[in-house]
């Protein structure tokens, strides 16, 4: 199948700037080149350290930031070309559901008035069908249609997630980009909303692009992973291949990190000390501050995202990848003393 | 082991402008010399109100205290003069705080804070105080410890800062650790390196409070769990005993809502309904609007906390066979 949407090469920098005539001093590079693509109906999981480009990423896709340089195609077709009038069909074909289920229900509006805007917006519907479009987002999400004439701030957390997913279904997207949307949610909340987004992604064949830093829900959730450090792609590849055999000294890392319940105490890789700033990556690997394979020649040259056999479609960014990922003796001796 | 902590029918009230809001409702438990328990639940069932109630940090009024004691080192916190209420905390018990930007002061540099925080409650001079200082950064793994010393707190990261604040409740050598969500705010990664922390701070002999809605952070380092659900205990036990045989069913439902990294199901299990408000509990057991075994008596009366065995204990009428607890 071709792919829904497609990410080349994008880039989304930040200035920073300094003194009274706001002088460009430097660049936050937020997202620094970051390519892939997600199928029709399918899930990518988004991973990686606070700060390192998964909302910037999201909201670039969604045209809420600017793009430095890159493609977006949704359907093969650009989706941010410069005149914005022709994309607006297509954008429909894209909604996001923030982390905040507080901040993102404007507090004026009715139940409503809110999963129904779009809907007005993108004159899909008229406005005295109004009620009867809200009434059936409501039922899809699991919630009463005697709420309609309500305010967000009379609903929990979980409930006011419903509602944000209600709206964002409301334009029959191909993609829904979920930042976060189930991490403010306590742990039993947090499974129904999971299960709802899991029953819609079926009935309505959504693609997610799911920004979790909760690898145990991007685990049930996404059936790919990319992990990000640093703005650029480090690895990517099936949940299950990523998730139980990471190849990149920094998801294996990332990985070991977790504490898991039932599990006996495990190997564990503590990096140490912090990501770098994005505004000054270090040369070569970026990861190579931190990384506890790092050579010098990791300085020199910047690792290319690429198939671990060709064909792959798993794909890691480490000039010692094939060691990592070769079985033998002399292979596992070089990762036990690092990886404990 | 002895008792070091001891909780007994704890109760705080808000009085808010919807009414009193019962935030602790008779919570009772104890710590031992040299042990980590870990006070669980999800947000808003009390767990940051019983740690701070017990340190008398609560404001009150808002805040009302309506019934308890608490005994540390067998005096009463809750009815101690204020003088010897605060030379005990930061000397004898300190506390990590979620957010470590609202415990240091953002005009003061790092070092001026630990030296500060040395000398008033040890006899050290300055210069002992500032090696005291760099010597607790280094070993909890700033890099650098020197710079950071001279560096102001919004110049370090989430990370940097919440080691800093551990060093400084490690470095009196406090008996009791109070830690309310140490680790929420922080990077997984970074997350490794304060667990590792605070389990090498196990190993000396100081009892940890560790609080948390994490159930992987509480399985990696806690030797008891006590779980509350809506103001109150409802199940506490061994860490291991608690995980594998969960008595109460809210405990069991919290556990089979956990994803692992490695299985997965089709769809998960869930509680259904909500958290009530704590406006507006249910008469009988605040868990029954949501309870697969929920029966008449649920309805209608409050279960106490039966005791299973010893250290074990289950707030469920389905226990009723057992005796029920008294606190120690
Ligand atoms: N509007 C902005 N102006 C300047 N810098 C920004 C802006 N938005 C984000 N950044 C910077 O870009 C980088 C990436 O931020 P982003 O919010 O995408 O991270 P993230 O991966 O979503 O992190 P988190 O897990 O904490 O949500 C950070 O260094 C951030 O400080
Ligand atoms: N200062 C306050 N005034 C009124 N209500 C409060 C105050 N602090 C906490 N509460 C309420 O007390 C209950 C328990 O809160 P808390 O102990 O912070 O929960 P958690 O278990 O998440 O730490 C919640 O309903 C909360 O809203
Ligand atoms: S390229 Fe070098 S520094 Fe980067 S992850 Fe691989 S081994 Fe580590
Ligand atoms: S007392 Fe009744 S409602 Fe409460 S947990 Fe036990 S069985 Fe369920
Ligand atoms: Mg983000
Ligand atoms: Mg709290």
């Amino acid at each position: 199948m071709p792919p829904l949407l497609q990410i080349r090469n994008l880039k989304t920098w930040f200035p920073i700037t300094s003194g009274v005539f706001s002088r460009t001093v430097g660049h936050v590079r937020a997202v620094d080149g970051v390519s892939f693509d997600i199928a029709p109906g399918e899930t990518v999981g988004l991973v990686g350290e606070s700060g390192c480009g998964k909302t910037t990423l999201g909201r670039t896709v969604l045209g809420l930031e600017p793009r430095k340089s890159g493609e977006i195609l949704l359907g093969g077709i650009p989706l941010w070309p410069t005149r914005h009038q022709e994309t607006l069909p297509l954008r429909r074909r894209v909604q996001m559901i923030f982390q905040d289920p507080y901040s993102s229900l404007n507090p004026r509006m009715t139940i409503q008035e809110i999963v129904t805007e779009g809907l007005l917006q993108q004159r899909l519907i008229r406005p005295r069908e109004r009620g009867n479009a809200a009434t059936r987002l409501l039922q899809e999400v699991g919630m009463e249609p005697s709420v309609l004439h309500r305010y967000p701030h009379e609903f929990s957390g979980g409930q006011r997630q419903r509602i944000s997913i209600a709206r964002a279904i409301a334009v029959r997207p191909e993609l829904v980009i979920c930042d976060e949307a189930v991490s403010a949610l306590d742990v039993s909340v947090r499974a129904q909303v999971l299960n709802l987004l899991i029953d819609l992604r079926a009935s309505h064949n959504l693609a997610y692009l799911f920004i979790s830093h909760d690898l145990g829900v991007i685990r049930h959730i996404a059936s790919r992973v990319v992990v990000m450090y640093l703005g650029v792609v480090v690895e990517t590849g099936s949940s299950s291949e990523v998730l139980d055999s990471p190849a990149h000294p920094y998801s294996r890392a990332l990985i070991s990190a977790v504490p898991v319940p039932f599990s006996e105490s495990r190997k564990r890789t503590i990096l140490k000390g912090d990501a770098p700033s994005s505004s000054h990556p270090p040369s070569g690997c970026r990861f190579r501050s931190r990384c506890p394979l790092a050579l010098p020649e990791c300085a020199a040259r910047v690792p290319v995202l690429e198939p671990i056999t060709p064909g792959s479609a798993r794909q890691v960014a480490c000039i010692r990848k094939d060691e990592i990922l070769d079985t033998s003796q002399h292979a596992k001796a070089l990762l036990q003393g690092v990886f404990q | 082991m002895n008792t070091l902590l001891d909780i007994r029918n704890l109760g705080i009230t808000f009085d808010t402008d919807e009414g009193p809001l019962k935030a602790v409702d008779n919570v009772s438990f104890s710590i031992r010399q040299g042990e980590v328990v870990g006070l669980v639940g999800e947000s808003g069932c009390g767990k940051s109100v019983t740690a701070l109630g017990l340190l008398r940090l609560i404001p009150m009024p808002p805040g009302r205290l309506t019934s308890g004691e608490v005994f540390f080192e067998g005096r009463d916190l809750l009815r101690l003069p204020t003088d010897e209420l605060r030379s005990i905390r930061g000397r004898r018990i300190s506390v990590i705080f979620q957010e470590p930007m609202s415990a240091l002061s953002p005009l003061h540099r790092v070092g001026a804070q630990l030296v500060e925080t040395l000398q008033l409650h040890l006899p050290i001079d300055t210069r002992a105080a500032w090696m005291t200082s760099v010597d607790w950064l280094k070993r909890v793994g700033l890099p650098d410890p020197e710079a950071q010393m001279r560096a102001y707190p919004y110049q370090l990261s989430g990370g940097m800062l919440q080691r800093v604040m551990i060093a400084m409740a490690l470095m009196l050598e406090p008996a009791l650790i109070i830690a309310d969500e140490p680790t929420t705010a922080l990077d997984v990664t970074i997350q490794a390196q304060v667990l590792e922390l605070l389990r090498e701070m196990k190993s000396k002999d100081t009892s940890l409070l560790l609080i948390t809605h994490d159930l992987g952070v509480v399985w990696e380092l806690c030797d008891r769990i006590v779980v509350m659900y809506a103001s109150r205990v409802i199940e506490e036990g061994p860490r291991r005993d608690l995980f594998e045989k969960p008595a109460h069913p809210y405990t069991r439902a919290l556990l089979d809502s956990v994803l692992s990294l490695s299985g997965r199901a089709d769809r998960l299990s869930t509680i259904e309904g909500q958290v009530p408000s704590p406006l507006a509990y249910p008469a009988g057991c605040r868990f029954a609007p949501r309870c697969p075994h929920a029966f008449a008596r649920c309805h209608q009366e409050q279960p106490p906390l039966y005791t299973l065995s010893t250290d074990r204990h289950s707030a469920c009428f389905l226990c009723d066979k057992h005796p029920i607890a008294q606190p120690s």
